[in-house]
Parts: C-alpha cells; sequence; structure tokens
C-alpha cells in the first residue's frame, strides 16, 4: 500500500530529486516519524514533566531521557517530526532555553523535598483557612506571579511550546495561598504538599497582527516590521488545600520510602 | 405568595469541567489545476490522514475548490469562521496553519492587556475604611 498509489523505488532514487518533487518531500520526513511511534491523542491528558518550569511538582511518568530528541535521528535538516508522541513532546518542552543563556541549572525534583516541620501557626491556621469559602492563590509561571481563583482564565505573555488545547497541567509554584481572613505565605514558596493546582490549557489565541513601519525623515526608505504573538490561554480547573494530616502523612510516606 | 426561586443563568467555563476544543470543523479546499495547490494536495495526500488521527474532536471535510487558491477554514463552536489562505505552502507549512486554526477559538483576535480574566468576587472583599488596621495619625 503506498501513499501515491504506484510503487516506488525510494532506495534508488536520489535524495535530490526526493526534494525537487513536493509531494514526495513527504516522504522523506515520514520515513523518520513511522520509525517513532505512532501520534498519540490529545483530548484531556495529564502531562507531568520534570522540567524546572512551573508546570508539575509529581515524578514524570513517562522519562524524558527515553525519548529520542528528534534532531539526532533526522537525517534532512533539522526537521522536527511534526506529530511528535507525548513522551517527545514532554522531552521537547523541558529543554527549551540554550544552555548558554540558562542560569546556573537547578535539577527537576523527582526526589522529594523533606518537609519542614509546620510552625504552631500553620498547624493552628491552615483548618480555618481551609473552612474559609473561597480562595485565590499566586502562582508563578515562568517566574511571573499569577493572582488566581478557581475557574479564571490565565493567558499567559507567550505561547509555551509542547503543549495543545486540552493539557492539564500541575502548577507547582505557588507563593501565596490566601481567603478572606488568612493567608500562608510561602518563602519564597509554599512546599508543594499544601496544595494541588491545576490548570488546562483551553487554546492557543493570537493577537492582531502588529505593524511597525520604519521611516527617517529625508529618505524615503521604508522598513515594515510585522509581528503577531501567539498566546497560551489556560483556565485553573482546580485548586484545592489540603489538611494538616495529609501533609504530613504525605511528608512521613516519602521519607519512608527515600 | 409563593416563594420562587432566583432565577441563575449558568456561565460557561470551558475547561473548569469538561473540556470541549472550540474548533469544531476544518474544511479543506484544494485544486488540481492550480500552481498555488501543489503543496495543499500533497498535505492532503500525506500529512492529513495524520493530523486528522490527532484531532479525534474535529469534523475535517476535504473538498475541490477549482480555479482557485487553497484554503484552509475553521468553524467554531461559537458559530464564527476563520479561513487561512495556504497558497503556494509546503506541506509541512499548511501544517501549522491546520494547528493554529484547530488550537483557536472563534473569536476575533484582540489585545488583552490583563493575564487573569476571572468571574469571581474578590475573595478579601472590598476594603472599607471601619474595617481592618485603623490608621494611625
Amino acid at each position: 500500500m503506498h501513499r501515491l498509489g504506484f510503487a516506488l523505488p525510494r532506495n534508488s532514487m536520489s535524495r535530490p530529486l526526493l526534494r525537487s518533487i513536493p509531494e514526495l518531500r513527504i516522504l522523506i520526513y515520514s520515513s523518520q516519524s513511522t520509525a517513532k511511534a505512532a501520534a498519540g491523542t490529545w483530548t484531556k491528558r495529564c502531562i507531568t514533566t520534570t522540567s524546572t518550569s512551573s508546570f508539575t511538582g509529581t515524578s514524570a511518568q513517562i522519562e524524558p531521557t527515553n525519548a529520542p530528541p528528534p534532531s539526532s535521528s533526522a537525517s534532512v535538516g533539522t526537521q522536527p517530526d511534526p506529530f511528535p508522541t507525548e513522551a517527545a513532546r514532554i522531552a521537547a518542552a523541558s529543554v527549551q532555553i540554550p544552555q548558554s543563556k540558562r542560569l546556573p541549572p537547578r535539577l527537576p525534583t523527582p526526589a522529594p523535598v523533606p518537609l519542614k516541620p509546620l510552625s504552631e501557626s500553620v498547624r493552628e491556621l491552615l483548618p480555618a483557612l481551609r473552612a474559609q469559602h473561597s480562595h485565590y492563590v499566586t502562582v508563578h509561571i515562568h517566574g511571573f506571579p499569577y493572582l488566581v481563583t478557581m475557574g479564571d482564565q490565565l493567558r499567559l505573555p507567550a505561547r509555551i511550546p509542547g503543549v495543545v488545547p486540552g493539557d492539564v497541567l500541575r502548577l507547582n509554584r505557588v507563593s501565596i495561598l490566601g481567603s478572606r481572613d488568612y493567608t500562608l505565605k510561602g518563602s519564597p514558596f509554599i512546599d508543594e504538599r499544601f496544595y494541588e493546582c491545576r490548570a488546562t490549557v483551553i487554546g492557543i489565541e493570537a493577537e492582531p497582527m502588529r505593524v511597525e513601519v520604519k521611516k527617517k525623515q529625508r529618505c524615503r526608505r521604508k522598513t515594515t516590521v510585522r509581528n503577531k504573538m501567539r498566546f497560551t490561554v489556560l483556565r485553573i480547573s482546580e485548586l484545592k488545600i489540603r489538611t494538616v494530616e495529609d501533609i504530613e502523612a504525605d511528608a512521613a510516606a516519602a521519607a519512608k520510602s527515600s | 405568595m409563593p416563594i420562587k426561586a432566583i432565577p441563575k443563568i449558568s456561565k460557561g467555563q470551558n475547561g473548569l469541567g469538561a473540556f470541549i476544543l472550540q474548533c469544531r470543523k476544518l474544511d479543506f479546499h484544494y485544486c488540481d489545476w492550480a500552481g498555488s495547490s501543489v503543496g495543499m494536495n500533497g498535505f492532503i495526500k500525506s500529512v492529513l490522514p495524520k493530523f486528522a488521527a490527532q484531532s479525534p474532536q474535529v469534523e475535517i471535510t476535504v473538498s475541490p475548490r477549482p480555479k482557485r487558491h487553497p484554503h484552509i477554514i475553521g468553524h467554531y463552536v461559537n458559530g464564527k469562521q476563520k479561513a487561512i489562505c495556504v497558497k503556494n505552502m509546503e506541506p509541512l507549512e499548511i501544517l501549522k496553519k491546520a494547528e493554529i486554526l484547530r488550537n483557536a477559538s472563534g473569536e476575533k483576535n484582540k489585545r488583552v492587556l490583563k493575564a487573569v480574566t476571572s468571574r469571581n468576587p474578590s475573595v478579601r472583599g472590598i476594603w472599607s475604611p471601619y474595617h481592618g488596621k485603623p490608621l494611625v495619625v
């Protein structure tokens, strides 16, 4: 069975010849993608990464290192696989910033951080905080703080690579957890065992095209710069504060297993 | 007098409970004669089946539109449409445009300066001069 309806001596055809026919160029790209797993569905999955970004606190269900990076197996230039598997998406999403621009690397946190002993004020007031009827949280995504409540729509200032609408992100950098009368502040972040905060990616929106015309006086030459930014839009779908007993039980279980 | 319930209109918050992709249909129009549609023809033959398999929520139709440039038209849940002309594009470029249409909502592109859009009343309440810590002069 062949897509073009006739047998093609692919091995005997030279690469320049393959590339010269636009339809056949697809055969070069697809020969790499068939080597990898078939394309997966992307409705309503939960992705967890061990990246240093603010998306998850739990350990990865899919090991990023096992997924081959697209560029290593590509035989034609640097074309990435247009239909990456979920593992490949996670691997690609977790390594975005070139090494030279990075701050000193922080290792991802698959090993749980030991829980600091809870202070008296936390033990006494966390149940009161939980009991109040509405809560807000200040989540940090790529370092930027956003004060959100449950059900809010959050438009990030850029497009996050590696996510598609329907993905559920677990936010693990929270600096303030509050209600009407009580506020829990982390220094700088609250321990991840205190809460569960999830956001669903609901779309990738764009802004109207920005057109900047650059022209100097008494010079007829003009340069036009066009730019259209894309933004990932999230919906905060879950915001749960856990009890003191659950937090300590979690920490004890983690300490026992490590 | 009989007690009446206060009417409350439910407000849609996509993603809060269930998530529904806003793009419900994508039309791919191609032409067998036009040179600008060569990339689109290649896309339909080789890339579109995989794209369609990855997007099971989206209805995908392929139809010829003779003597015209190739287009992708997205139909959205709010009843609006977005069209992108993909003349003279390579199959992978057309895939990018198809993904843009699939991931978008039907709303017109607009600049949004505030990151957070919320319908909930403020958690800490509106400031009042009679409550809280008094200002000591």
